[in-house]
């Protein structure tokens, strides 16, 4: 029986890799939750009955291996990761969802009946009235729909590929959550210079009214609370989407690597389906904090204050 | 700053490269194919919906303003009926009063008139008794008493014979 879990398990967090025996919990933890690139050799590690996984592998090692082997300008390594894989498809499944519903949505006039329509009418309505119109003068709501409708439905599908045993959480990794928040602070400096003009942007960072020997201290902390906001949004991401994942690890490890008990097994199993639940909650709200952040962020860089 | 470079804190440059252009790329994808018509179509919905409560509010309110209306029109042809009616009652009443007025003042005419045909008829035909006794009398006693009398005696006898049947009568 605790093979049988063992397998399980190790098929669970590892996306069907086969799990070896005495491996300390970092190496497990490092091993589920960091990214990998995808290469040749992984790929002939794969199980030979997984057809559609050896292209894939194979298709992207190759590609991997002949055209992105260089490192672009020296520093940015462009070979396709795991998660830049779950990156796509969830830009896919965005695609897949919206494009469809978008068409459906414009030929029923007076609201579609259908409920897989409603469905995202509904989250779409909730971007609307909950993320853009309090951030945004009335007549900016329509412009900075699309971005945060992307934004929130991006980091949503992440989220939410990754709580699919065998998937990964893309949004579980600085590097993702640092690019999604450096194109919030562009969105910031760029609305706010374009908006306020180029000089009294930056002049308007430092509050009216203070004394002048001042203001060559107020400008430096002014550009550091600037900055720190991306990356609060960037560690508030990665660090809600790791955590769960790391504590439904160390359940099922306590069961699998730790105790290899029966009684063990059914605590830790429980523990860690309630931890899941907790995560597909977390995936949603995590989603919705980013992106109203974010409007947040860029609709108060549109006025001086 | 290992830590860094390997394990979960690892941040691969690449990967974010990655992450933005893939973002970038998709927010411009799904802006042409999915947001949009589905923004506008949104918004034409709840422009569509505002009008429509719009419209439905000045009905109401338009309908009621008629109801007043129609609800003055009917108290004004209820009272207009009570009104009728009444009229109609005191007409009959005042009919009914002169007709039995009428009635009655005819009834009593005709009474009147038969009582003065009856005493005319009466009067008569005691005058025509009285003459009638008279001259059977005179016979009477012209033939009872023959030629003993004077016409003046007769004529006093007779008199007093008419005065003691006038006391009779």
């Amino acid at each position: 029986m605790i093979h049988v879990l063992h397998q399980v398990s190790s098929f669970f967090t590892s996306g069907g890799g086969h799990g070896e025996e005495a491996k300390p919990i970092s190496a497990i933890v490092n091993h589920h939750l960091t990214d990998s690139v995808f290469t040749t050799s992984a790929a002939s590690h794969l199980d030979k009955s997984d057809y559609i996984g050896r292209i894939f592998m194979n298709v992207f090692s190759g590609i991997n291996e002949t055209v992105l082997n260089q490192k672009l300008f020296g520093i940015f390594d462009m070979r396709i990761t795991r998660w830049v894989l779950m990156m796509w498809m969830a830009a896919f499944l965005c695609m897949l969802v919206f494009i469809p519903v978008a068409r459906k949505i414009k030929n029923a006039k007076m609201g579609s009946r259908s409920k897989w329509v409603n469905l995202w009418e509904v989250l779409i309505s909730f971007v609307h009235d909950e993320v853009v119109e309090p951030n945004f003068d009335h007549h900016y709501v329509k412009k900075a729909m699309p971005y945060f409708l992307t934004l929130f439905f991006f980091i949503l599908f992440c989220n939410f590929l990754g709580m699919i045993p065998g998937m990964s959480t893309a949004t579980g990794n600085l590097a993702v959550t640092g690019g999604l928040a450096i194109l919030t602070l562009l969105g910031m400096l760029g609305v706010g210079m374009i908006k306020q003009g180029p000089f009294s942007y930056w002049a308007g960072l430092v509050p009216h009214g203070v004394p002048a020997f001042v203001i060559p201290l107020m400008f430096p902390i002014e550009i550091i609370g600037l900055l720190i906001k991306p990356f609060a949004l960037t560690v508030r991401l990665f660090a809600n989407m790791t955590a769960g994942h790391v504590v439904i690890i160390i359940f099922l490890y306590l069961a699998c690597g730790m105790f290899k008990s029966f009684a063990v097994g059914v605590g830790s199993v429980v523990g860690s389906l309630m931890i899941y639940m907790l995560e597909l909650l977390v995936a949603f709200i995590q989603a919705y904090i980013f992106a109203v952040l974010s409007a947040m962020f860029i609709g108060s860089s549109m006025h001086a204050h | 700053m290992d830590v860094l470079k390997e394990g979960l804190l690892k941040l691969d440059p690449g990967l974010l490269l990655w992450t933005i252009i893939t973002f970038l790329v998709l927010v411009l994808i799904l802006w042409k194919a999915a947001w949009k018509p589905i923004v506008e179509a949104l918004d034409a919905r709840a422009e569509k919906i505002r009008g429509d409560i719009e419209n439905a509010e000045k009905t109401r309110i338009d309908s009621e303003k008629l109801l007043a209306q129609h609800r003055e029109v009917l108290d004004k042809a209820h009272s207009e009926v009570a009104q009728i009616i009444s009229d109609g009652k005191a007409d009959a009443e005042k009919l009914r009063n002169s007709i039995v007025e009428k009635a009655n003042h005819d009834a009593k005419e005709i009474m009147d008139r038969a009582k003065k045909e009856i005493t005319l008829a009466k009067d008569k035909a005691l005058s025509e008794l009285n003459a009638e006794i008279v001259n059977l009398s005179t016979e009477i006693a012209a033939k009872v008493i023959a030629k003993n009398l004077k016409p003046e005696d007769q004529k006093s006898l007779v008199e007093e014979a008419l005065t003691k049947m006038r006391t009779v009568q």
